[in-house]
């Protein structure tokens, strides 16, 4: 699997302005616990077992966790949508919920539901008007905001009629009327296909280098290695790592993953296995190959003499046709963390 | 301000576009034009017997709206899960209840208004001169203020229960809020500790019976929608006061539960 790398999000993504590396706190999160009394026997479930975590001004950050981690919860709490059992959560230096923090605030629920007798127009209207938006500008605002999301040939159309790609998008439009400063995001990318995907991730960019702040949730790691400054990944309702994707990631190399052109098959078509000749050195132990037709993709394990065997390789007459060092990615470390979990 | 009145603006929208609310009002007008035919089968009492019918349209129609739109505000926006994106914004718990609150209000004023003139033209097709009347103004005006405090009481109900739980106690509530003076009068009657709870309950139930006074004597005046004198501005004012005051109560009960309560 090739995984964009660190360096590579960094390459992809636009330059971010100076004021991401500002340190100003505008979400906190304080030993924060929710449980929740269920059902007739009042059954205790701790969703949230004492988050503790900081967003800084200017930074893109991702919340990350399987299903059931508590994310939800968390989220909706820094909204106010949720009282926290114990704990403190803060928005932009005051205690949840305080009307003018929410005025700097937006966001957009998981699987969002919209008033659907409303058209797009509408139903930005009413957006602007509960964020306190005089009527002039919220007019130009949701006009501006439909031409951003891509909505603005359904402008007349109501939202029942909507895919879910659509009402994602006038979700997101809706969490920007107010022109806040802070956006939350709660799974944008859910249900979207990959263009509807590539949609919201240069959003959640171009938002980024627009100054504001962005919080979301998400299960789509590689979208939040290109586009996040820092993460948090909870597990069972506790924190298991936050911060940026450098400092968590090892810089280790795991494997080594080579493409190799078999000299017997200069088309490069149904090449032998590796260590059979054709000019493909025998495999390290640990090594294999990966599957795949054409040119030979082989996998090295950590601590191999790479150089030797690529060598070896060219003195076969083999072509090299790539060399990738694989370390760790934002998956293998989400795996780990899930899988230490369960193991305890 | 400005928020409030987005979601009240908000409410009547959907009420406007609601489908079910214009079968009922459909079913309303029906059942008023129809005193037309009842007028016939009368003997001289066809405007008594339109105004009568008329009202009693517009009164049960009126209740019937205020509890299946009542009981359905809130716990729609929690079933629907619309309200996760409207309480985010810089509006407070309590101004979104009293918006649909009034959104509601809006739209059962607008019901009634069209019921009202419902009335007044079935009674020119009879062949009344006059057709509206200040009885006729007055008594729609009572019948607003009943729907006022029985939209409360379902909203107060749905903040906490099922929309199913909430009509069935919504309309227990207006069963005996309508009876209040028997049950009272049958409380004194019996005595005892169950007259005394039926005294008792009548205190905290709304007095219904305040809404629909024709027929009754008033101040030791027979009071009547049907061309007698009818009840005078200090009775509508201090009824008004007393639909509102009880409103207000009720709907600050709702506020309080929804303003400490979890939108999982």
């Amino acid at each position: 699997m090739i995984v964009a790398r660190p360096a590579e999000a960094d390459a992809a993504a636009p330059p971010r302005p100076a004021h991401a590396s500002a340190r100003e706190v505008v979400l906190r999160a304080d030993d924060v616990r929710k449980t929740f009394h269920l059902g007739f026997f009042r059954k205790r479930v701790e969703a949230v077992r004492g988050i503790s975590f900081t967003v800084e001004r200017g930074e893109i950050f991702g919340f990350l966790g399987p299903n059931g981690a508590g994310k939800t919860t968390t989220l909706k709490m820094l909204m106010g949508l949720i009282f926290p059992t114990s704990g403190r959560v803060e928005a932009l230096g005051r205690a949840v919920p305080d009307r003018a923090a929410k005025r700097r605030i937006g966001y957009l629920p998981e699987t969002p539901y919209f008033y659907e007798y409303l058209t797009p127009e509408e139903f930005l209207d009413f957006a602007g008007a509960l964020c306190d938006v005089p009527t002039a500008p919220r007019r130009r605002r949701a006009d501006e905001l439909l031409r951003r999301v891509g909505l603005d040939h359904a402008r007349g159309r109501p939202l029942r009629k909507f895919s879910k790609g659509m009402l994602q998008r006038i979700g997101i439009a809706q969490a920007l009327m107010g022109d806040p400063e802070v956006v939350v995001l709660d799974e944008p990318m859910t249900g979207l296909d990959p263009l509807g995907r590539k949609d919201v991730r240069d959003l959640i960019l171009e938002l980024g280098r627009e100054g504001k702040t962005v919080l979301y949730s998400t299960h789509i790691l590689p979208d939040v290695e290109m586009t996040c400054d820092r993460v948090a990944i909870v597990v069972g309702g506790r924190l298991r790592s936050v911060g940026s994707l450098a400092s968590l990631l090892s810089a280790r190399v795991l494997s080594t993953e080579i493409v190799l052109r078999p000299a017997s098959s200069p088309a490069g078509r149904g090449g032998p296995p590796a260590g059979d000749g054709a000019g493909i050195p025998a495999l390290p132990p640990g090594g294999r190959r990966l599957p795949g037709e054409g040119d030979v993709a082989l996998e090295l394990p950590a601590g191999s003499d790479v150089d030797a065997f690529l060598r070896a390789a060219q003195a076969g007459g083999a072509g090299i046709v790539s060399v990738t060092p694989r370390r760790e990615s934002l998956e293998d470390l989400f795996v780990r963390e899930a899988q230490e979990k369960r193991d305890s | 301000m400005r928020r409030i009145a987005a979601v009240a603006r908000n409410t009547f929208r959907e009420a406007a576009r609601n489908k079910i609310l214009y079968s009922l009002l459909f079913f309303a007008l029906a059942l008023i034009a129809s005193a037309l035919a009842l007028g016939e089968l009368s003997v001289h009492e066809e405007r008594r017997m339109i105004r009568d019918v008329g009202l009693f349209g517009v009164d049960v129609f009126s209740v019937l709206i205020a509890i299946f739109v009542g009981v359905n505000l809130l716990y729609k926006e929690l079933a629907l899960k619309t309200v996760y994106t409207i309480l985010p914004k810089p509006i407070a718990r309590w101004e979104f209840v009293l918006g649909k609150w009034l959104g509601m209000m809006a739209t059962l004023v607008a019901q009634i208004a069209v019921m009202g003139l419902a009335v007044a033209v079935t009674s020119w097709f009879e062949g009344g001169t006059q057709t509206v009347d200040a009885a006729l103004v007055k008594a729609l005006w009572l019948l607003l203020m009943n729907v006022t405090i029985v939209t409360s009481v379902a909203m107060l109900f749905s903040s906490f229960s099922s929309p199913f739980l909430s009509g069935l106690l919504s309309l227990g509530v207006f069963v005996v809020g309508r009876s209040v003076p028997d049950v009272r009068a049958l409380g004194e009657r019996i005595g005892g500790a169950a007259g005394r709870m039926l005294s008792a309950g009548c205190a905290v139930l709304p007095n219904l019976h305040l809404f629909t006074p024709s027929g009754s004597t008033i101040a030791g005046q027979h009071v009547t929608v049907h061309g007698g004198p009818f009840v005078g501005a200090s009775y509508l004012a201090w009824t008004s006061l007393y639909a509102i005051g009880y409103s207000a109560i009720v709907l600050g009960l709702a506020m309080l539960i929804f303003r400490r309560r979890d939108f999982v």
